[in-house]
């Protein structure tokens, strides 16, 4: 159980601590402030162990935030703790920073005493917590709010209140992806693989139940096979084995190596029928993220040639190459390509965008605002060295950032149904917007 | 232009302020990155920069370096600084290189030809840039690149002051480091002395420092310093006058070359000349007669300074140990330092009392401030002084106050820091050990101590406590009582219980007529305990039940029944679970006489040394190794016996007693002589051989302990090595002596035996542990044993480590244990010799050597060669009377091994035949070889 929740800034000065067990003392807060914010060696783990005392701790921009445990505790849930948190912080005050936290600090305490009790998790959904935990000030509660309060904390959908109403029933969707590789210098794929969210904003009246499609292999599969519709509650989905004839899966559904709902999904009806239905909380929540590693399109693809010349000089030549749909067009591109430690001087030459030698961060950095679908553009840069025969330089990987309007994955919504049936509006009346955003990841390519 | 002008470099100081503005360990990073490439531009090759920028550079470079940043670049640039002419940059230059530098070889050459230039100039200021520098990186090349360049700047006439007081120190620093590649000259040696005679105070300071690391390193060399270190020394100290430029601080005249000088002489026994040595008393004399007079100022440092010179003055008095006045003032002295206000008076008062108190003139004078140092062990409020109180209360203890120190100990002792406790429990057993007038006395003083310290109790202390009573007849049904009653405390430590246990099982049919200790119920307050009891208390008190199985025969089917509980004949300790099985069988099976005779009472112990010394040595290695050379004890003499070590109390039973005996012994040598696999060298036994000097005995051998059973086998400046050796039958006892020939203690002694390959099958050693110290010109015994298993032709290695004047030494040589060493002369006569001689006719076993003599064929040095090596020399068997015939057996723990021989001197070719026949294979070979060149 989390004995303690502790918050630093980047000077290891404590913002906040809060204690939930008796077995954390003070002296845990300065334990992991000499050991790893002081601490001479960087820490690279993300659990610390100091006098049988375990500290999980993460990093958002300048603050440590740290959990602390003296027992065998669940090192998953509390990460996933710590993450809460930071959402729920970043929804309550914006970005998490030490004035912001700083200026909230009564509300943190607040949200601390509310979503940990005796160190055990509760229910830490922002929409929830908003209902009860104002930063308005304090206001006399009315008794039905009161009770709101109550059913939402003890109900069954503890996500959504009742009495919900909207004049125009909206909900939006995203598909966010990032793809992630590692490519050789021959232009061979080493690993890849795509992590994907789908966050749901819905502004509906009532308590609606959604459906929601996707081009996932084992849904579509089912669908085909079984030509009612899906909704269609059928009961011999449980028969069906797992020896379904590959020959019917149609070509743009895409193999889903794993998944996770939202809370509020039905994971009984997900595993009987393969069908995604649920009561959305109101606003803005994360429907699903999933995970895929095969038949990935890769938008962009980087084709360095480095050439050293002498001791003191060394060529850099690169080509990016763009691979999608020309009607498309990609985004804030950026290629960031490393130099050796001892570059004194680099002389760039590119085609398209800026490109800069960042001496900071000991890399060129070449920017594009924008690029269509199967288009080239290179940079070449000439990079001077001060002879140093000490250490050989190791040519890490070039990396590259960018934004496309379209999955890479493949992933695609099939259909997002609403029913309302107390309050009788159709699912005709709502008005959906679905939107595809793929980005980069850790995209490398080695020189 | 106005940025370039003056040393100002902003750019260094905006560099410093952005770092210190970075918020996150990244941004710095940034920055830093960014300024290493800005400086690496500034640096190619094909630009010129000018001196200034060169300087601001290579500070900023120094500067990312000190924040833990790797630079690997610039080193060129910061040696072309160093041959600039601008004081600012060429101290910028070999601040960088003196912080930076590292082993890059061919940097480092030009390092020093820049350096060896700048100590040639004219300059004095480059002079002394060059010598801190020298000083600051201080390495083995430095040393030898200058080992000619500084001493000649630090004698010649010519030099500043300044100069030569940095010269001294730079010196000093590179004797310190690599003292080995520093060759002084011999000839510069006088003039070094003679520098205590400069008149520049400050001159004399630095020299001061230099001439004691050299004494240190050849104290006959350096002799000649005494003289001039007296003279100046009355100079200051008795002189009316008080100028001494700046040398005097605080109204003490020049108090850091005083007490320099002090601790130099310090190195060196007193002066023998009587004029230099009523000098020296004279200025001793008086720093004591100037503690006495009323403080010319109230700040602190006034008299700290007096003070320092004071207490190296007492630590000179308490050196040279001659002077019983100055000795007695000195006490007097410090005893007013008792009650001074001023912690660190106290301590430093108690603990050169401490060393005063082992001085036989000073003893008495100490022993007046009984009281005060009693006090000072309840009141004082510092851990610290209170553990030198204890420690002093520890060397002034004798017979006439022991009691009462005792008694003062044991009630601090229930209040005493946890960290000296088991220190404390180890000095006052020794002191009622050794002062006991009553053994009584001394029983309850212990018991008092176990009850009092509990845990603090080490092994040794119960051990002791127990040997006492065993050895000594008069106190048994005594302790029998008092034990008893100890044990009826409701809370009793196991310590406590371990004793009762052992001395119940031995003598408490002593007091079973009392009808408040009848057998049962000694019995049943025992077992009262047994369950609190750890395995190895429980083991002993099994014995000890068995032990009243014997005595007490009527409750003889109560201990029965407890052997048979589960708990113990099926516990799961296998040792509790042994005993349980063999004592049922052994009650049960034996009749009241063999019982008798294996319950017998324990043979009193072989007095030795007592374990509790040696305990306290190896706690505390420097202090009180003065009390080795006091007679220990009463009733311990130092009689030599095989196994030092307490003989286990638990073995009470004769049935496995020499076997846990053993292991125990092998327990205690295992943790003073820690396994190594440490490299040794064939080749230096050969070399450390030739400085041994050859033995003035008749009988002469390039082999060392391979005729006599007791000879040097080692020697060099630092360090002798006796050996004394004793057959019997197998197992030889053999005893080391360590001899410190130098002036200094060495410290961390340790030696290991190593048996390499075969030998470990072949030989088994068993070595005490020894003392980590030896006093100067003191010795120190190492006895063990070594049992021959089987015939053994490698020798064992021997490794000595210890540090002498703080440098590690290491020696590593071969053991000279020759296989004859466990040969016995036989006696027989002729027909019986000739017998044997044919029998043993096999190629194998015979073994002939034809050599020339190397020595003057003299009959009688030839027969006491003959027989030292461990043969008789039987007479009137071989027909020619020159020859030489005899006979021996060679002892190993599986077999023996007879051996024959006959030696046949041919005068006139100058020769010998040697034969020898032996039973088994190969020893014939071993010993030809052996004896092949000692004749």
């Amino acid at each position: 159980m989390i004995g303690g929740v502790f918050i630093y800034n980047h000077k290891g000065e404590v913002l906040i601590s809060r204690v939930y067990r008796d077995d954390i003392g003070r002296n845990a807060v300065d334990a992991f402030r000499v050991n790893v914010i002081h601490a001479r060696q960087q820490s690279r783990f993300p659990v610390v162990n100091i006098a049988r005392t375990s500290f999980f701790y993460t990093k958002r921009s300048n603050i440590w935030l740290c959990a602390v445990a003296k027992q065998n505790i669940n090192a998953a849930m509390v990460f996933e703790f710590l993450g809460k948190m930071i959402d729920i912080m970043q929804s309550y005050f914006g970005k998490i920073s030490e004035e912001n936290i700083k200026n909230n600090f009564v509300l943190i305490y607040e949200l601390l005493d509310e979503i940990l009790d005796f160190g055990y998790p509760q229910n830490s959904d922002t929409g929830v917590l908003k209902s009860f935990i104002t930063q308005q000030g304090v206001r006399p509660i009315t008794r039905e709010e009161q009770t709101n309060v109550t059913s939402a904390v003890t109900g069954q959908i503890g996500w959504r209140r009742e009495g919900i109403k909207y004049r125009r029933n909206e909900l939006f969707l995203d598909v966010i992806e990032s793809v992630n590789l590692l490519m050789s210098q021959q232009g061979q794929v080493l690993s890849t693989h795509v992590a994907g969210r789908v966050v749901m904003k819905s502004y509906l009246s009532g308590m609606p139940e959604c459906k929601f499609g996707i081009n996932d292999k084992i849904t579509v599969d089912n669908r085909t096979k079984n030509p009612l519709d899906s909704t269609n509650i059928n009961n011999n989905s449980t028969t069906n084995g797992s020896t379904n004839p590959s020959t019917t899966t149609t070509k743009t559904a895409i193999a889903i190596d794993d998944c996770q709902f939202h809370q509020c999904v039905k994971l009984s009806k997900f595993e009987s029928e393969h069908s995604i239905s649920f009561i959305p909380p109101d606003g803005e929540f994360e429907l699903m993220r999933y995970r895929t590693t095969k038949d990935i399109s890769l938008p962009f693809r980087v084709i360095p040639l480095v050439r050293e010349i002498g001791r003191t000089k060394m060529e850099v030549k690169v080509v990016v190459k763009s691979n999608f749909k020309p009607t498309l067009i990609g985004q804030k591109i950026e290629i960031r390509i490393p130099t050796p430690s001892n570059t004194c001087d680099v002389q760039l030459l590119c085609m398209k965008g800026k490109a800069k030698y960042k001496s900071s961060d000991n890399a060129i950095v070449w920017k594009m605002k924008r690029m269509g679908g199967m288009k080239e553009s290179q940079l070449s840069a000439e990079i001077e060295l001060l002879p140093n025969d000490k250490k050989k330089w190791n040519r890490p990987p070039i990396s590259m950032n960018f934004e496309v309007p379209f999955a890479p994955s493949g992933f695609k919504v099939r259909y997002l149904k609403v029913f309302e049936h107390k309050l009788n509006y159709s699912d005709s009346d709502t008005v959906k917007w679905v939107r595809y955003i793929g980005k980069s990841g850790l995209y490398e390519t080695r020189s | 232009m106005p940025t370039m002008r003056g040393d100002a470099m902003r750019g260094l100081a905006v560099f410093i302020s952005d770092i210190r503005n970075c918020k996150s360990r990244e941004a710095e990073l940034r920055r830093i990155n960014k300024e290493l490439t800005n400086i690496r531009q500034r640096f190619r090759a094909d630009k010129t920069l000018d001196g200034y920028q060169k300087k601001k550079y290579v500070c900023k470079l120094l500067f990312i370096f000190l924040l833990g940043h790797d630079i690997d670049f610039g080193y060129m640039e910061a040696v072309n600084l160093l041959s600039s002419n601008k004081y600012t940059e060429k101290q910028i230059g070999y601040l960088f290189i003196s912080v930076i530098m590292n082993s890059s070889t061919e940097m480092k050459q030009l390092i020093i030809q820049n350096i060896r230039n700048d100590l040639q100039s004219r300059n004095p200021i480059f002079i002394n840039l060059a010598l801190q520098c020298v000083a600051n990186i201080g390495d083995r090349e430095m040393a030898i690149a200058f080992t000619n360049d500084i001493p000649r700047l630090l004698i010649s006439g010519d030099t500043l002051d300044a100069v030569k007081q940095s010269a001294a120190l730079c010196l000093l620093r590179l004797h310190r480091t690599s003292p080995d590649s520093l060759q002084l000259n011999t000839e510069w040696t006088a003039r070094i002395i003679h520098l205590l005679n400069d008149q520049h105070l400050g001159v004399a300071t630095a020299a001061v420092s230099l001439i004691d690391a050299l004494v240190k390193r050849s104290p006959d060399e350096y002799k000649g310093c005494i003289n001039l270190a007296v003279s100046r020394l009355s100079r200051i100290v008795t002189s009316s006058y008080t100028d001494f430029q700046d040398y005097t601080y605080y109204f003490v005249p020049a108090p850091w070359l005083c007490v320099k000088l002090l601790r130099l002489l310090q190195n060196y026994p007193p002066p023998d000349d009587p004029s230099i040595r009523s000098r020296l008393n004279e200025c001793l004399d008086t720093i004591l007669n100037k503690a006495q007079e009323p403080l010319k100022s109230k700040k602190v440092q006034h008299s700290n300074a007096r003070n320092a010179v004071l207490f190296e003055a007492i630590n000179l008095i308490i050196h040279m140990d001659c002077e019983s006045s100055l000795l007695v003032r000195a006490c007097n002295q410090l005893g007013q330092f008792l009650q001074n206000r001023e912690t660190n008076l106290r301590y430093l008062a108690l603990e050169s009392m401490c060393l005063l108190a082992t001085s036989e003139f000073s003893h008495e004078a100490v022993k007046k401030h009984q009281e005060t140092v009693i006090n000072a062990l309840k009141s004082e409020r510092d851990v610290s002084v209170r553990q030198r109180a204890v420690d002093l209360l520890y060397a002034m203890c004798d017979r006439s106050n022991a009691q009462d120190i005792v008694q003062e100990m044991l009630t601090y002792l229930e209040t005493a820091d946890y960290t000296i406790r088991e220190e404390m429990v180890l000095k006052i057993a020794i002191l009622s050990e050794k002062y006991a007038i009553d053994y009584k006395w001394y029983l309850d003083i212990m018991l008092k101590l176990i009850r009092i310290a509990g845990d603090f109790v080490s092994e040794e202390v119960w051990y002791r406590v127990i040997q006492v009573v065993v050895n000594r007849n008069d106190v048994q049904s005594y302790a029998a009582k008092i034990a008893f009653e100890a044990l009826q405390a409701p809370a009793c430590h196991e310590n406590m219980v371990k004793v009762a246990g052992y001395i119940l099982g031995e003598y408490g049919n002593l007091i079973a007529l009392d009808p408040r200790s009848t057998p049962m119920i000694q019995f049943d307050l025992l077992h009262s305990k047994y369950h609190l009891c750890s395995p190895t208390t429980r083991c002993l008190l099994l014995s000890t039940y068995m032990k009243f199985v014997n005595l007490f025969p009527e409750i003889k089917h109560h201990i029965q029944d407890i052997l048979r509980h589960d708990s113990n004949y099926r516990s799961s300790d296998v040792e509790i679970q042994q005993r349980a099985i063999e004592y049922l069988k052994l009650s049960e099976i034996c009749n009241p006489t063999v019982l008798a005779t294996v319950l017998e009472i324990m043979p009193p112990y072989p007095e030795k040394q007592s374990p509790l010394l040696v305990r306290l040595k190896q706690k505390k290695p420097l202090i009180e190794s003065e009390n080795v050379n006091e007679p220990s004890s009463p009733s311990t003499t130092t009689a030599a016996h095989t196994e030092d070590g307490p003989k286990l109390a638990e073995t009470a039973m004769h049935l496995n007693h020499h076997q846990q005996q053993q292991q125990q012994n092998g327990l205690l040598v295992s943790l003073d002589i820690p396994e190594s696999n440490g490299h040794y060298e064939e080749s230096t036994s050969n070399s450390f051989a030739s400085l041994t000097k050859s033995s003035t005995s008749t009988v002469q051998s390039n082999k060392k302990f391979l005729f006599k059973n007791s000879d040097i086998i080692f020697e060099n400046e630092l360090i002798q090595i006796g050996i004394k050796g004793e057959l019997m039958k197998s197992s030889m006892h053999i005893e080391l002596y360590y001899g410190n020939k130098t002036n200094f203690n060495l410290i961390n002694f340790s030696t290991n035996f190593f048996l390499s390959g075969d030998l470990e099958s072949e030989l088994r050693m068993n070595m005490e542990p020894i003392k980590t110290t030896i006093d100067s010109r003191a010795q120190i015994k190492q006895s063990g044993t070594i049992d021959c298993l089987k015939d053994f032709y490698d020798l064992p290695k021997m490794n000595i480590t210890f540090y002498y004047n703080n440098i590690p030494q290491k020696i590593d040589y071969s053991f000279p244990l020759y296989l004859n060493k466990y040969l016995e002369k036989a006696d027989m006569d002729s027909n019986n010799f000739f017998l044997r001689w044919r029998n043993l006719e096999k190629p194998n076993q015979e073994c002939q050597k034809i050599f020339p003599a190397k020595f003057p064929m003299i009959y009688d040095d030839c027969r006491q060669k003959l027989e030292g090596f461990g043969w008789s020399s039987l007479t009137g068997i071989d027909v020619n009377s020159e020859n030489f015939c005899g006979a021996g057996i060679i002892h190993t723990v599986s077999q023996q091994i007879g051996c024959l021989y006959r030696l046949e001197p041919n005068k006139q070719a100058n020769m010998y035949r040697l034969t020898i026949r032996a039973s088994k294979d190969g020893v014939a070979k071993r010993f030809a070889e052996l004896l092949e060149d000692q004749f």
